[in-house]
């Protein structure tokens, strides 16, 4: 006994949803009232599903904390903890300019500590903490001294680039004196001791800006 | 205006992103979640229909990933791979509840195809078209066994072709297609089922209220 249109639709019916249609099958379908429903209920499921697709959800910001974190546990993520000195040289740029020069080893010197970090233990932290302090108060009057003698070659004009260049630079040390609290605050928090490290690098390039400027408008 | 940015992964290419994260270079795993968590995390969540449960297996799988990444070779495409890892841990976890949870009246009847139990579904059919909505489909979706909310998943709602479907699921194109039609077919039951239960809903409250007016 030959199959009924229907059971020889039913065997056709996944090339039919994927767009392959057979004439004969069409003509049937056309005229089964069950098979056209059929192909309809499926067509409904699929477009309801491709619209399901979108937006495509995100899980939340801290998953990759948590991840991460379960990386560094299980060693698969080698920590960067010696390789800071080769960071910091690769953003110095070449001056002719003494005081600039020692500005910058004042900065290399100081972003160290918000590079390196402290331990695990609390007695590391304090460690950390009051070595870094003690490094960084002469470095800061060296670098103080630094910048104020890069910004008098600025010239003495109220150029809308000199105001800029200066209004940058108050910006740029409000933003450092935020990321080292945050780094005082929670000196293991690596991300807040990326941002001091940036907030450095920051200051450094405005500073070489500024003592170029000087050299140029002199 | 001064530039205030962090030092990002950036736009590392694919390629390079998982030569860097096989040498456990951090800023390469990063950028490999990156690419990935999101498309990752909607398989999840499709699969399971919880976010805890659905950020608790994108970290599973991702955990996977990077535990084995020294061990990819390019064979197949990271993509495809990740998604395997991916819906291993989905389907194990779902196998594990569904196992924890069935009923000893649904082992003692259970459906040969599926391993679920067989439902009577009577009554007239009721066409679907213009009567689903996402969040009926999601129900009924909820409801598939796991290997057929595997495939209709990836094949229906991420897009992936039958190909791709039978590296991920370690079956042949035929299975993956003849999986993914069943699928359909146990939805279209579904949710024929969902709009019966409406539509009886409804008359008890049409009788109701026009009881109460008499």
């Amino acid at each position: 006994m030959s199959p009924s249109p229907c059971e020889e639709f039913s065997k056709h019916l996944e090339s039919w949803l994927e767009e392959s249609h057979d004439p004969v099958m069409e003509a049937h379908v056309r005229s089964c009232a069950r098979c056209n429903a059929l192909v309809e209920d499926l067509g409904a499921i699929r477009a309801t599903a491709f619209e399901w697709a979108y937006p495509e959800d995100e899980p939340s910001p801290s998953l990759w904390t948590s991840l991460r974190a379960q990386l560094e546990a299980e060693g698969l993520i080698h920590v960067q903890t010696t390789s800071w000195w080769d960071r910091l040289t690769s953003w110095v740029p070449s001056s002719s300019r003494p005081v600039l020069a020692g500005a910058y080893v004042a900065i290399l010197v100081a972003v160290a500590f918000a590079i390196s970090g402290p331990g695990e233990s609390r007695l590391d932290r304090q460690l950390w903490l009051q070595s870094a302090e003690n490094t960084s108060q002469p470095l800061q009057q060296d670098l103080d001294l630094a910048e104020q003698a890069t910004v008098s070659t600025l010239p003495q004009s109220n150029s809308p680039v000199t105001a800029s260049l200066q209004k940058n630079l108050a910006v740029v040390d409000n933003y450092i004196v935020l990321c080292e609290k945050s780094v005082r605050d929670d000196p293991q928090d690596e991300v807040a001791r990326e941002y001091l490290f940036d907030a450095y690098q920051q200051k450094a390039d405005l500073l070489a800006v500024m003592s170029e400027r000087g050299d140029y408008e002199q | 205006m001064v530039r205030l940015r962090r030092i990002e992964g950036g736009e590392l290419p694919e390629s390079d992103a998982i030569r860097m994260a096989q040498q456990g270079d951090a800023a390469a795993f990063e950028r490999l979640y990156q690419l990935h968590n999101r498309r990752v995390y909607s398989l999840c969540l499709r699969m399971v229909g919880n976010t805890a449960e659905a950020e608790d297996l994108t970290q599973e799988a991702f955990l996977q990933l990077f535990r084995k990444i020294s061990t990819f070779r390019g064979e197949s495409a990271f993509s495809t791979w990740l998604h395997r890892l991916a819906v291993n841990v989905v389907l194990m976890r779902l196998r594990k509840k569904s196992a924890a949870e069935t009923s000893l009246e649904e082992v003692t009847e259970p459906d040969e195809e599926s391993g679920g139990p067989r439902r009577d579904f009577g009554g007239p059919d009721l066409q679907l078209t213009g009567s689903i909505d996402r969040v009926n489909l999601q129900r009924a979706v909820e409801q598939l066994p796991p290997g057929y909310k595997a495939v209709f998943v990836l094949h229906d709602v991420q897009g992936f072709e039958h190909n791709e479907i039978a590296e991920i699921m370690n079956c042949s194109i035929g299975n993956s297609k003849s999986q993914l039609h069943k699928a359909r077919m146990r939805l279209r039951e579904l949710l024929q089922e969902t709009l019966r239960d409406k539509a009886r809903e409804d008359r008890k409250a049409a009788g109701a209220a026009s009881g109460g007016e008499e």
